[in-house]
């Protein structure tokens, strides 16, 4: 080791230190003491590829290089930034070739807001691994909302951003507003409040907004009971808290995070435009799905109409009127063949009636014949007496005639009234008597009558 | 829109909610396009598929904003030249 003060008495005749002994000596006392430094990051370069990151230091009133060496600045896991607050323990150092000076952090960690993110952090990690931010248990927001609930304050411009937005975009949906303080104590209380009101008053689901502000301003935001009341609550959710790169715990718990109040708001709102586009399009789809169907029927009644029958009503009937004839064309055919089958069944019959009929004639013959020839021996002999007595009998007839009698000179009277006179009684002088004679009458008067006496003849004796 | 696909509601139009005469139109519309209506439901569908358009649009262009302030006191908005917005407390 060098002596670090040099004896005064020997400086003049011992020489001068060394740079490298001079900067070596002010390492050697530098390095021998450990100390915490907090200050303000005011720049910073983590280049990568390089052994350490070097970054700057300050308060108001100085500022000190610093360095952590890149293994150490990662396993301290600190998200570091310009403006951050940092706490570090480490020892000034000496580099040198520059003759710089350095404080060489061993471990660096957030301080103040810096503390606060850290806590946030460790929250957010914490309800993470509870399972509270899990994709899969958020709760769709419902389309076309009738009821939006906002929970915000009453005061500033977030409430309005998300009241104009609703109203330009969907003026159907009621709001129901709970304005509650969203600075001071009590905050996540009240915000619990709000939203529980407007549940109660029927919303389909809740807004929770707040304007920008600082990163304390948003603490409210990242309390935990808060955050368990979000991941619990039996309607969806939607943030919009602060600005695009603000997050806070109620975001990553909610069932839909936007980036401010006016996205929120368009969140839970169909846009205008695409509404007024889907009504067309519904419109335009429903005319030409209408006009589709009818111009597939109307194809089908054409097709349906220019089918033979429409077209030749005749048509209708051929089918039939072809089966009429079909029938009727074999019906004339098959009578025919009955006959034809009938005939020659007849002529059998009538081939058989015929040699019957004659085998009985012949046989009936020969029985008259004989008969009659019987019957011819029989009459000849009954005949033949007969006869002579006929011809007796017949000139006997002849000789009773009266027209006999006259011819032998006798004549008929016939009184006035035709009738014969057999008595002179029945005559008077004076009447007229017709008298019929053989070959005529003639008609005479009486002029005198005379009775007789009658002769008794006896026919026996004559 | 009924579990029969083919049946039209008959449910009056201005009892439906936003929400809901939404989803019919979407049904009239796929009914229509499903190719598997008879003439005369087409000409149901696309009737009641009408009206329930002409509600929807009627909402829109009629609506009038209505706020229930339930907790708090809303503060008119500077930015806003006319309020008209419905505020009534519920």
């Amino acid at each position: 080791m060098y002596d670090v003060v040099p004896d005064q008495g020997e400086e003049s005749k011992k020489d001068a230190l060394t740079v490298s002994q001079a900067l070596h000596a002010a390492k050697t006392s530098l390095e021998s003491f450990v100390v915490t430094v907090e200050g303000e990051v005011s720049e910073f370069n983590n280049k990568a590829g390089y052994k350490a990151v070097y970054f700057t230091v300050k308060d108001e009133h100085a500022s000190m290089p610093c360095m952590m060496w890149a293994n150490r600045f990662a396993s301290a896991g600190v998200n570091v930034q310009v403006g951050s607050l940092v706490r570090m323990t480490g020892r000034f150092t000496l580099y040198a070739a520059k003759g710089r000076m350095n404080f060489e952090a061993f471990s660096l960690r957030l301080a103040g807001e810096g503390e606060l993110r850290a806590r946030v952090a460790d929250l957010a990690r914490r309800l993470q691994a509870e399972g509270l931010m899990d994709p899969q248990r958020k709760k769709p927001v419902p389309k076309y909302m009738q009821t939006i609930g906002v929970v915000t304050s009453p005061r500033g411009a977030a409430v309005h951003d998300v009241l104009r937005t609703l109203r330009r975009r969907f003026p159907v949906a009621r709001i129901l507003l709970a304005g509650v303080p969203v600075e001071g104590k009590g905050v996540p209380q009240n915000l619990m409040r709000g939203m529980q009101a407007v549940a109660e008053a029927g919303a389909e689901a809740v807004l929770l907004v707040r304007g920008g502000g600082s990163f304390e301003d948003f603490m409210p935001f990242n309390d935990e009971e808060l955050a368990r009341f979000i991941a619990a609550f039996p309607l969806p959710v939607v943030t919009g808290i602060g600005h695009e790169p603000d997050t806070c715990i109620a975001d990553m718990v909610a069932d839909l995070r936007a980036s401010t109040p006016t996205a929120a708001a368009e969140a839970v709102s169909p846009k205008r435009d695409n509404l007024a586009t889907g009504f067309d399009n519904a419109a335009r789809r429903m005319k030409a799905a209408l006009g589709a169907t009818l111009q597939t029927q109307a194809s089908r009644l054409d097709l349906l109409g220019s089918a033979s029958v429409f077209r030749d009503e005749s048509a209708l009937l051929s089918a039939n009127a072809l089966k009429l004839d079909a029938l009727s064309d074999s019906l004339y055919r098959s009578i025919p063949q009955n006959v034809k089958r009938d005939e020659a069944a007849l002529q059998v019959a009538q081939t058989k009636l015929a040699s019957f009929a004659e085998r009985a004639f012949q046989r009936e013959n020969a029985q008259m014949q004989q008969a009659s020839l019987r019957l011819a021996a029989v009459g000849k002999s009954f005949l033949e007496p007969r006869r002579s007595q006929v011809a007796l009998l017949a000139s006997r007839l002849n000789d009773l005639s009266p027209l006999t009698v006259l011819s032998r000179g006798y004549a008929i009277a016939y009184g006035g009234e035709g009738n014969v006179v057999r008595s002179v009684s029945d005559l008077s002088e004076g009447s007229s008597v017709s008298l019929t004679l053989v070959d005529g009458s003639a008609t005479c008067t009486v002029d005198s009558l005379c009775k007789t006496q009658r002769v008794q003849i006896d026919l026996e004796e004559v | 829109m009924s579990e029969n696909s083919n049946k039209v509601s008959q449910v009056p139009v201005e009892e439906l909610s936003f929400r809901e005469a939404m989803n019919e139109l979407q049904g009239i519309v796929s009914g229509l396009e499903s190719n598997t209506l008879e003439v005369e439901e087409s000409l149901l569908f696309f009737e009641r598929g009408v009206s329930l358009l002409r509600s929807l649009r009627g909402r829109m262009s009629d609506a009038q904003q209505k706020v229930d302030v339930l907790i708090g006191e809303l503060e008119a908005a500077d930015d806003d030249g006319v309020v008209d917005t419905t505020l009534h407390k519920a």
